[in-house]
């Protein structure tokens, strides 16, 4: 009973810190800042990956996400836009902003009211038996049931991931390259 | 905690990521807010894999992640080769195709 009150105060506490960074990478002026911020969004929701029991995602989360993406944003941000602060004075389209702002709060409560009242979600089917997570989890351990569902189900996705980074590669060599 | 307290949690981030797409005149914080929606995402496929007690979620994150790398990689490329020709970045003034 305790484990589920640390679960739930948890989980408050990581929503609301991950909202108010989330909020922080739009709000702040800065470039930097906004990275910075999103750094912190990362590793909150890393966190949340832990609560979920995701071991493999969290860990890749950080260490991709946070410390290799946000590494090159940081690079780039700093070498293009270092006291980058948006000119606000003559910005022609301020209400642009009220506009967004009131469809930003009206997304949030169409997506909710969407998942209260659409599919059920108290009477999903789970995977029972040998074939389910929690049962390769307790079996074979975290990274194994990962592994394995990565290479016997997801085999063909994953060798494709790499005729993606030879594209992605490839693209950045093109653009990197003085004409 | 129920699985719709997750998704909401994912859909209040997913929203905060449109906001900032629309707000900003910055590529490079409109590129942040892409992938804090993209981080959204993740976090729905998690919870899912969570519930449903399948991997296959975690399976589609780890492709999503791959493909955010991909798509910061190229888009800061674009963004940087926009700068040298232009030497500003502001998206207002981007209204040209050829420049």
């Amino acid at each position: 009973m305790t484990s589920t009150l640390v679960i739930q105060i948890s989980f408050f506490v990581l929503a609301i810190a991950s909202t108010a960074s989330a909020l922080g990478v739009i709000i702040f002026k800065n470039a930097v800042h906004s990275a910075l911020s999103l750094i912190l969004t990362l590793l909150f929701l890393a966190l949340f990956y832990l609560q979920l029991g995701a071991m493999f995602i969290a860990i890749v989360q950080i260490l991709i996400y946070a410390g290799a993406i946000m590494v090159l944003f940081l690079f780039v941000v700093t070498m293009l836009a270092p006291d980058a602060s948006e000119s606000e004075v003559r910005d022609p389209l301020r209400w642009q902003r009220i506009i967004a702002g009131v469809l930003g709060v009206a997304l949030v409560g169409a997506l909710s009211y969407l998942l209260f009242t659409g599919v059920a979600t108290q009477s999903i089917v789970t995977t029972a038996g040998v074939n389910s997570l929690s049962h390769m989890v307790d079996t074979r351990g975290n990274i194994e049931a990962f592994g394995l569902a990565l290479f016997h189900g997801f085999a063909f996705p994953f060798e494709v991931t790499s005729l993606l980074i030879v594209v992605a590669i490839l693209g950045a060599l093109v653009f990197g390259r003085r004409t | 905690m129920p699985l719709s307290a997750y998704l909401i949690m994912s859909a209040i981030l997913f929203s905060i990521g449109v906001v900032g797409v629309l707000i900003r005149r910055s590529p490079l914080v409109i590129f942040m807010s892409i992938e804090l929606m993209l981080n959204a995402v993740n976090l729905s496929f998690v919870a899912f894999s969570k519930f449903l007690d399948t991997a296959d979620g975690q399976m589609f994150v780890f492709l999503v992640l791959t493909v955010a790398a991909a798509e910061v990689v190229v888009g800061l490329a674009i963004i940087v080769s926009i700068f040298r020709t232009r030497r500003t970045i502001d998206v207002d003034e981007m209204n040209a195709l050829r420049g």
